[in-house]
């Protein structure tokens, strides 16, 4: 093995330990969090970037050739298939949920939801200001 | 000879992960967390397809894991939508009127 192979070998083991951890820290979370919303967090991180990682380093591992085109787009496939998917799925959660109230703040209309971020801007504009001040000086 | 192992490496990393992901649909207590399991399974199928693909010398078996991408999605989607109908027909069964102005979530445009 020359070189360039080492380096190839290198490289591409590299983005697949990348995508292992990732897939991990994706099942790890999901065995961390209490519930649905929170996991679909880390659900749909493994579906993006994840796979990603790992098919990235097997088209490192098998060069330019038609077989790493079908990876990539493989790839480009779940960069738009995932969101729909994990969207779908915080739907589902949400219109089957009885007590949905009681995991999570809901807002019946957007009206409510701006009058409540305005006001907690405008209580947090003071001491932004402080800071912004403290950072210049 | 190195690729083999790294590839046996990976492949055994990934059935452990598949395990872990099958107890979580098991365990999971509502449907979306077994819907999300099950995703999260296909998507290390797919990485598993694709490194039998090289490890076998095989080009075609990356349509497989291509083919398979669509179906999950496909799968994951339907379900979805299946689930989400079967809870509003269970829930406007015993009432059927007064309904109407809460079904704003499940009226088809996702």
């Amino acid at each position: 093995m020359g070189v360039f192979d080492w380096i190839r070998l290198i490289a591409g083991s590299a983005f697949l330990v990348c995508g292992l951890v990732i897939f991990f820290t994706e099942i790890f979370g999901v065995f961390h969090f209490r519930y649905a919303l929170n996991r679909m967090h880390a659900a749909a991180m493994g579906d993006t970037l994840g796979i990603a990682s790992c098919l990235i380093g097997l088209i490192i591992f098998s060069g330019i050739n038609f077989t790493s085109l079908k990876l990539l787009l493989i790839i480009a496939f779940l960069w738009f298939a995932s969101p729909v998917s994990s969207h779908v799925l915080s739907r589902l959660e949400v219109a089957t949920n009885e007590n949905l109230e009681s995991y999570c703040r809901v807002y019946t209309d957007l009206k409510s939801l701006e009058a409540e971020l305005i006001s907690d801007a405008k209580a947090k504009q003071p001491d932004r200001d402080t800071r912004t001040k403290g950072g210049a000086l | 000879m190195i690729y083999h192992y790294v590839y046996i490496t990976v492949l055994l990393i990934l059935a452990v992960m598949l395990f872990a992901c099958l107890i979580r649909a098991i365990k999971g207590p509502r449907i979306a967390d077994r819907l999300m399991a099950v995703n999260m399974m296909g998507t290390m199928v797919m990485v598993m397809i694709s490194v039998l693909a090289l490890m076998l010398n095989e080009g075609y078996l990356v349509d497989v894991g291509l083919v398979y991408a669509m179906i999950s999605f496909l799968a994951v989607v339907i379900l979805s939508k299946v689930y989400i109908g079967i809870y509003e027909e269970g829930r406007q069964a015993p009432q059927d009127q007064d309904s109407e102005d809460e079904g704003g979530m499940s009226d088809g445009s996702f």
